[in-house]
């Protein structure tokens, strides 16, 4: 049962945390290489994790979730995020379709630790926390499960360079990396294939035991702002057969957020 | 207050081109419901209900958010009003055809918020019973199947750090509104029969209600402890001799009541333990002084949410022979609810709660499935039953299925 929480909180920042901020913000190869390229895992994740900080983001998702039955769905949020890994706070605040339209999530992150979850329900005029061992569950019938929309702090993990390989053409660092408290994670561990050129996410696999349960993979990398952003991301649910899309819109990197939004008193505002 | 709210429509109208957000969201929504028998009181067996609720939402400078919602209602069984007017209050028998679901300002600014006008206040953390929801009263009209009643008032509240401090004032009592004398959901005790009885109205006291509340997130546990001045919104029932001696008059009293209350929400490694708890005191010594409580175990594993636990109550002082409360009717009751997803589009919930003496039970199962973007269609079955001097068992008879479809926009 332990391992189910193994899950790698570096996945965190890769998952919705990568999923806009994927990349690193690496402007150019050239100058990276300049620098010199980092010797050992952690410093590569680290480096990619610094390479896409900005002290806030915002964007519009479109999100498709395609079960395995061919059925499927379509929702929309605006993602809006102050602070970077490890200390940031995200509201996500679901504008379509119109019956879950108002339902927010405000995401609380810390260095040190799992982060704290709140959901507001406009039906029911009420916050709802989503207790740690609840976050293995499917965020609001997507592929994402709520631990997956977490940022984690480099530092809670530890790293294993397991090589380098191409993917999508572009070769890629293979990093492992495992959760140093796996109470806080669904997850044993994770690899992650970190773009060499861009210090760019572009793919991450996600284990429970020796199994991959989740594989989430960014497509057409934007440099935005500096920041090298995926404005596609894929994440499969593996056991269940299902995919969920998101298409990221109108990504828009430091800009002006106010800290008394991100609070679970201000989830009650529309 | 009607005047202030109104000058903040006009500005806000006038302001609106300009306004950095604007949404306009609600539904359409149709239900029918079956009795497969009918009632002592009540011979409709097929009931049809149909409202349209709608609310706009504009937010013109970061600080500022104005909120409106409208509802427009029908029904087969006489449980809406038969005249046309726009209602403010919600204190009216029936439900109004149109009333003014919300009409809110809200400021914020250095972490204070402030919100006036009608609106909806949820204090607590448990489900099913709530026994520390003060500002929150409901429509009965059918008991099984309630929805909230907004307040009209003011709520300022501060959040520093991981604690959150809230003031409410409320000026006038919005009561609950009760089930309708002469339809199924009154459920009348069989000495009743004996009886002509009529509707004596409603003693709704003059006077402003108020309540506080500090609430503490931290990461292991959240806790909260609150305060209420005012009066129930679910009426002691006063019964009164009536025109002749065959005749009573039943009279919904709202007595004036103190409540001293607490929450906690508690993670644990495999469930999330809660609790809420409210001691009511009488002021005036007219009414019942008890403790009710609630014990709940949480937790969300694969597609299942699942809840359960214990609904209980300690009676202090008991004054009162006949109360309208669900919430303390349903107490000394083991609580359950469980929801699965199915997938993004369909869910079904199995909802119950049976009476530790095993007097009277109801069970709920609803199965909801969305159809493309818009509608939704729920199909719900409700079985009750128990004796007839349990608050459960008296509705016996009023085991129903509905189904309902909803548009939203």
């Amino acid at each position: 049962m332990n391992s189910r929480r193994d899950r790698p909180l570096i996945a965190r920042p890769f998952v919705l945390g990568a999923v806009l901020l994927i990349g690193a913000g690496a402007l150019s190869a050239a100058g990276m290489h300049a620098a010199g390229p980092p010797v050992d895992a952690r410093a590569i994740v680290q480096e990619a994790q610094k390479r896409g900080r900005a002290s806030s983001q915002r964007y519009e998702g479109l999100l498709q979730t395609f079960e395995a039955q061919g059925k499927t769905s379509e929702k929309r949020w605006i993602y809006e995020r102050l602070g970077s890994y490890g200390a940031s706070k995200v509201i996500i605040r679901f504008t379509a379709p119109p019956e879950v339209r108002g339902v927010t999530l405000l995401i609380v992150n810390h260095p040190d630790k799992a982060s704290d979850q709140w959901m507001w329900t406009p039906a029911l005029e009420r916050d709802r926390r989503i207790a740690l061992q609840d976050r293995s569950t499917r965020f609001f019938g997507t592929d994402f499960s709520f631990e997956d929309l977490e940022e984690r702090d480099v530092d809670q993990f530890d790293y294993k360079l397991l090589g380098e390989e191409a993917v999508d053409g572009a070769m890629c660092w293979s990093i492992q990396s495992t959760p140093k408290l796996s109470r806080f994670s669904q997850y044993t561990r994770v690899i992650n294939w970190i773009r060499k050129d861009t210090y760019a996410w572009t793919r991450i696999d996600s284990y429970v035991k020796d199994d991959v349960v989740r594989r989430l993979e960014h497509r057409d990398l934007r440099n935005l702002q500096g920041i090298w952003t995926a404005l596609q991301t894929t994440m499969t649910d593996l056991r269940r057969g299902s995919i969920t899309r998101l298409a990221l819109d109108k990504v828009e990197y430091n800009v002006p957020l106010r800290e008394e939004d991100f609070t679970v008193e201000a989830l009650r505002r529309k | 207050m009607k005047s202030a709210l109104l000058a903040a429509v006009v500005i806000l109208g006038a302001s609106s081109a300009a306004a950095q957000t604007a949404s306009v969201s609600g539904f359409v929504d149709g239900r029918l419901f079956g009795f497969p028998q009918t009632a002592p009181n009540d011979a409709a067996r097929v009931i049809g209900d149909g409202l349209f609720r709608s609310e706009i939402v504009l937010r013109p400078v970061e600080w500022f958010q104005f909120a409106a919602g409208l509802d427009l209602r029908a029904n087969s069984h006489h449980q809406v009003e038969d005249r046309w007017r726009l209602d403010f209050e919600d204190r009216g028998v029936r439900r109004p055809r149109a009333a003014v679901r919300r009409l809110a300002a809200t400021f914020t600014a250095r972490g204070i918020t402030l919100d006036v006008g009608k609106q909806f206040i949820r204090w607590g953390r448990a489900d099913i019973i709530y026994p520390t929801d003060r500002f929150a009263p409901r429509d009965y009209l059918n008991v099984i199947d309630t929805d909230l009643l907004p307040v009209i008032g003011a709520r300022a509240s501060v959040q520093i750090s991981s604690e959150t401090f809230e003031a409410v004032w409320v000026p006038q009592l919005t009561p609950s509104r009760l089930p309708l004398l002469d339809q199924r959901w009154a459920a009348l005790p069989a000495e009743a029969a004996a009886f002509t009885i009529t509707d004596g109205g409603s003693e709704i006291p003059h006077g402003s209600q108020y309540g506080l509340r500090w609430r503490h997130t931290r990461s292991r546990v959240e806790t909260a402890l609150s305060f209420f001045d005012g009066f129930n919104h679910q009426p002691d029932i006063a019964v009164r001799p009536g025109s002749d001696p065959a005749a009573v008059d039943i009279v919904r009293v709202y007595p004036a009541i103190r409540m001293f209350g607490g929450d906690i929400a508690l993670p644990t490694d495999k469930l999330t333990l809660k609790g809420e708890a409210a001691y009511v005191t009488s002021p005036s010594a007219t009414s019942d002084e008890y403790v009710l409580y609630v014990i709940e175990a949480e937790r969300q594993t694969g597609e299942w949410l699942l809840d359960g636990g214990y609904a209980g109550e300690v009676v202090r002082q008991s004054r009162v022979s006949v109360v309208f409360s669900p919430d303390r009717s349903m107490a000394r009751s083991i609580i359950g609810r469980a929801s699965y997803t199915v997938d993004p589009r369909r869910t079904v919930i199995i909802e119950g709660a049976a009476r530790q003496s095993g007097d009277g039970f109801y069970a709920k199962l609803q199965y909801s499935q969305a159809m493309k973007q818009h509608w939704r269609l729920t199909l719900t079955g409700v079985g009750l039953g128990g004796n007839q001097d349990n608050f459960l068992g008296r509705y016996r008879r009023n085991s129903n299925g509905s189904v309902a479809l909803r548009f939203s926009f």
